[in-house]
């Protein structure tokens, strides 16, 4: 187990589980869940009003409406409908963060959606 | 008998600039049937821009009444609008005929919601200068079900947005929504009685936003009454009027959306 490292094709897969225990694949699997989903991991959000950016931390099972509801509280936002971008796409609410391809060290952007006629 | 040319006759024709411009189609846009929901301050700009633009068929729909508060941005607006509580839309299609110089507009004063779909299904394409989602919402599935192209904007103080909806391609207004938009949607339902306002504290308004957002508004419409669909917005456009920055985001269509569901 000590020389054991992370195989990055699925043949590498195959030649690092062949021959181990199945205790040591379950502990292996059990490794690779608990990095991939549940440790948080921190990304920068920014106001896209002020300029001003915040560090979160999250998990990817976050979701987007999540972090614009924690953004939009710590800025004080007023009432009012919000938008995250990453980049020149904006990401849908319900989307967990692993879904929405957020990924640490991520810069989101919060932008207000003006519904004033 | 030989025609005779006078330089002033340049200057008869009220669409002589417009017509330099090769790729519009000033017969296509004035037979271009306009739906405009909405008569506050981006219905009266949008209004005038499409009165002036060369539409010549315009319904506009609106239940509110004018108020002494509209007046710092509202073209077609008097004092005595205010005082006699004249139905917003009846004073902007009736500004809009008077810039015109002939009827082109007329009013619908109910709400967006007790329009019959022949209403959207013989427009060509439809303007929302909405002021809350709940009606953005419904204008959006509407128009989207009748196939006609929707044009949205909204604003709030110095930053606003214009989204366009091509059904039957592309996302629509409500795929790019979230739990903020329905927070906000619900408020609407506590408010008592007609006239109270709908989020008040947050509805800054100023015009030269209006100004800005209605001309890309009535700008998409031309493109599309002229027959270049390739031109428009492909989605979502977002107007930074601090520093004046303009930025075109993607929104996703969601599949879930029950918009495209339907």
């Amino acid at each position: 187990m000590t020389s054991w490292r992370y195989p990055e094709t699925r043949t590498a897969w195959y030649i690092a589980i062949d021959g181990l225990q199945v205790s040591e694949i379950v502990k292996i699997a059990a490794v690779v869940t608990i990095s991939v989903v549940l440790l948080p991991f921190r990304i920068k959000v920014k106001n896209a009003e002020s300029g001003a950016t915040v560090e979160m931390e999250l998990e990817n099972d976050n979701t987007i409406d999540e972090v614009i509801e924690s953004a939009a509280t710590f800025w004080n936002k007023e009432m009012g409908a919000y938008v995250v971008r990453k980049g020149k796409k904006v990401l849908r609410g319900t989307m967990v963060l692993a879904d929405a391809g957020v990924r640490e060290d991520d810069m989101l952007e919060l932008v207000p959606d003006p519904e004033g006629g | 008998m030989e025609e005779m040319l006078r330089p002033s006759d340049l200057d008869r024709d009220r669409f002589d600039r417009s017509r330099r411009i090769d790729w519009l189609d000033l017969d296509a846009i004035s037979r271009t049937k306009v739906l405009m929901v909405g008569a506050g301050a981006l219905g009266n700009e949008v209004g005038k821009d499409l009165a002036l633009s060369g539409f010549r068929d315009i319904t506009v729909v609106d239940m509110d009444a004018v108020a002494v508060s509209n007046l710092s941005r509202c073209l077609f607006f008097r004092e005595s609008d205010a005082t006699e509580k004249r139905l917003k839309a009846k004073v902007v299609a009736d500004g809009i005929n008077n810039l015109a110089g002939t009827d082109l507009a007329r009013a619908v004063t109910t709400t967006i919601e007790q329009v019959g779909s022949e209403v959207f299904l013989n427009s060509d394409v439809v303007l929302g200068c909405l002021d809350n989602v709940l009606a953005r919402t419904h204008v959006n599935a509407r128009s989207y079900r009748a196939g006609k192209l929707y044009v949205d904007g909204g604003m709030d103080g110095f930053t606003g947005r214009v989204m366009v909806v091509r059904p039957p391609d592309g996302a629509c207004l409500q795929c790019g929504m979230n739990k903020s938009h329905a927070k906000v949607a619900s408020l609407r339902f506590s408010c008592t009685g007609a006239e109270t306002v709908f989020h008040e504290p947050r509805m800054a308004a100023e015009i030269t936003t209006t100004s800005v957002l209605a001309a890309i508004m009535v700008r998409e419409a031309v493109k599309h009454a002229s027959g270049r669909d390739d031109l428009l917005l492909s989605n979502f456009l977002y107007y930074d009027g601090k520093q004046n920055r303009v930025d075109e985001l993607e929104i996703p269509r969601n599949q879930d959306c029950l918009v495209h569901r339907n």
